[in-house]
């Protein structure tokens, strides 16, 4: 899973940033409007945090211009104007989500996580498959009640998996969700983390469909 | 020099004036009168008539007296103008009056522009002040979980809980500041409808998955003396409250009395306690210290509604739970 945070007050960025690395989610930092509206409309994120008051363009413009775009990826809105006015302009410009300055890191977390669950159709906060269950609150994969170490790469392609289950998801659109856009990308690199899983979770939760990408299927017992 | 009435002053000036020509007219008739002995004859054959001429003469003098009371009559329509900018109804005064005023009036309306412009100006950097403050709260408030994880407990407990203060301390009198501003910029008017369905459409998204409905049952021209942040506000928090607590249902409706329009907020929530419920309107009183966001919010809609001069009750609602009744002055 991959997130967009817009924040120009550096320390708070960093802090938002390193807070959802640890979580488990890729992410891109953007200090101003423009650099904002650049990365969403270029890059695919899984959801976005955007703070309203923003250098050069403002928040809700940028919010607005992605809507009209067509760009449904959902939105957590962070603003220190914690009036009602301003929030039903927030909803109205097309956020999903809302949280008056000052916050809680957890609660950005939790609403985060809400937010890309519903995007996905997912009901219950736990993904399950069969034996196998991903807890997107605590970062943390079991099989059969057993707890499986992972890398964040390899967590973050279960995840989108996971999110997705039911659907095809090619190399590419993997690829796209699993990296910082600073990082170096190879989609060769996909290969090897599905190889990683399949070893550590067995290999039937991952089916590959040729010419079209991977699947999350239930393993018939 | 003391202060007479205006009106006092001109009749007593018209007075004068009329003494002066009667002495004047005196004076040359009785000339006349030595000069040409014909004189009296002339003079009896103009004013000999009775009839006619008491007519004119009281005609003259009811004429005058009004000419007096239509220019004074400026400064009454000024007063009740005045009245009106001061109790909300208009930003300007607006009209012509006569030369000696309208420079009076030039320079009035000069000082309310700037007034007005002044106020915006403070409630602007108060709002400034707050927001700069709130982003240095949000990395200190992630500090203080960092200190908690690493195991400083007492003092993350401490600055969360101060930092939690602050937040509250700065929403209320940031909404304090706004509403004080929007009773001395005068003029509001605000649609109820427009207000509710705007709200209705947010806390639906921020309650989402809580499979709520909210019911509005409000007529399209219901309007309010207020400005539509200020509604926002008030309402806002009503229906949040009541998403907070509702069970399924919520619903807001307005309707009209003599002395403007009420604003209900119903919910099939648990309900307040009678004996809290003026408790939760008092600044600095919460009902919880579970659901957040529930600190002030009464408070402020209570401050709020006041300056508007209207007024907030809880009450049981016919669903079950909290009943508030907003009633703010119409336009």
């Amino acid at each position: 899973m991959r997130v967009l945070v817009v924040e120009d007050e550096a320390l708070l960025a960093q802090q938002l940033a390193s807070a959802l690395g640890e979580a488990g989610y890729a992410v891109d930092c953007a200090a101003d409007g423009e650099r904002a509206d650049f990365l969403g409309q270029t890059e695919r994120y899984d959801a976005v945090v955007l703070d309203l008051g923003l250098p050069k363009v403002d928040g809700l413009t940028i919010l607005r211009r992605w809507r009209d775009a067509g760009l449904a990826v959902p939105v957590l809105v962070l603003t220190a104007r914690g009036s009602w006015h301003e929030k039903v302009q927030g909803i109205d410009g097309g956020a999903d989500d809302y949280v008056a300055k000052p916050f809680r890191i957890e609660e950005v977390l939790a609403r985060l996580r809400a937010l890309i669950r519903r995007a996905s159709g997912q009901l219950t906060p736990e993904l399950r498959c069969g034996a196998l269950a991903l807890d997107p609150r605590a970062a943390k994969v079991t099989l059969n009640g057993a707890a499986v170490r992972l890398t964040s790469h390899e967590f973050r392609v279960l995840s989108y998996l996971m999110h997705h289950r039911g659907r095809v998801v090619s190399q590419t659109e993997l690829t796209e969700h699993i990296y910082a856009q600073s990082a170096d990308r190879d989609s060769n690199t996909v290969e090897v983390f599905i190889a990683r899983l399949r070893r550590k979770l067995g290999a039937s939760f991952i089916e590959t469909v040729r010419g079209l990408g991977y699947r999350i299927v239930e393993p018939n017992e | 020099m003391s202060v007479v009435s205006l009106r006092t002053r001109v009749m007593l000036g018209a007075a004068l004036w009329s003494l002066g020509l009667f002495v004047m007219a005196g004076h040359l008739s009785t000339a006349m009168m030595i000069h040409y002995p014909r004189t009296p004859f002339i003079l009896h054959g103009i004013f000999a008539h009775a009839v006619l001429s008491s007519v004119v003469a009281v005609l003259c003098m009811i004429l005058g007296f009004w000419q007096v009371k239509t220019g004074l009559s400026a400064l009454h329509d000024l007063r009740s103008r005045l009245g009106g900018v001061r109790a909300g109804r208009e930003r300007q005064i607006a009209g012509r009056y006569p030369a000696e005023v309208q420079p009076l009036v030039t320079d009035l309306n000069a000082l309310l522009d700037h007034n007005e412009r002044a106020v915006s100006r403070a409630v602007a950097k108060a709002g400034d002040l707050a927001h700069g403050l709130k982003t240095p709260l949000a990395v200190l408030s992630h500090e203080a979980e960092r200190a908690r994880v690493e195991g400083h407990h007492e003092l993350a407990e401490t600055i969360a809980e101060q930092v939690e203060r602050m937040r509250r301390q700065m929403d209320y009198h940031l909404a304090q500041a706004r509403a004080a501003a929007s009773g001395a910029t005068p003029g509001a008017r605000c649609s109820v409808i427009a207000s509710a369905e705007g709200l209705s459409r947010t806390l639906l998204r921020l309650h989402a998955g809580h499979g709520l409905a909210i019911d509005v049952r409000v007529a399209p021209d219901h309007t309010v003396r207020s400005h539509r942040e200020d509604l926002d506000e008030m309402l806002g928090n009503l229906l949040d409250n009541a998403c907070t607590w509702a069970k399924s249902r919520v619903a807001v409706e307005s309707s009209v009395n003599g002395a403007g329009v009420v604003i209900t907020v119903d919910d099939d929530g648990p309900g307040l306690d009678a004996s809290m419920r003026e408790a939760v309107l008092q600044r600095g009183v919460r009902a919880d210290q579970i659901a957040p966001g529930s600190g002030l919010g009464l408070a402020i809609v209570r401050d709020l509604a006041e300056l508007y001069g209207g007024s907030i009750a809880l009450s049981d609602s016919p669903f079950g739970g909290l009943r508030a009744r907003l009633q703010l002055p119409a336009c």
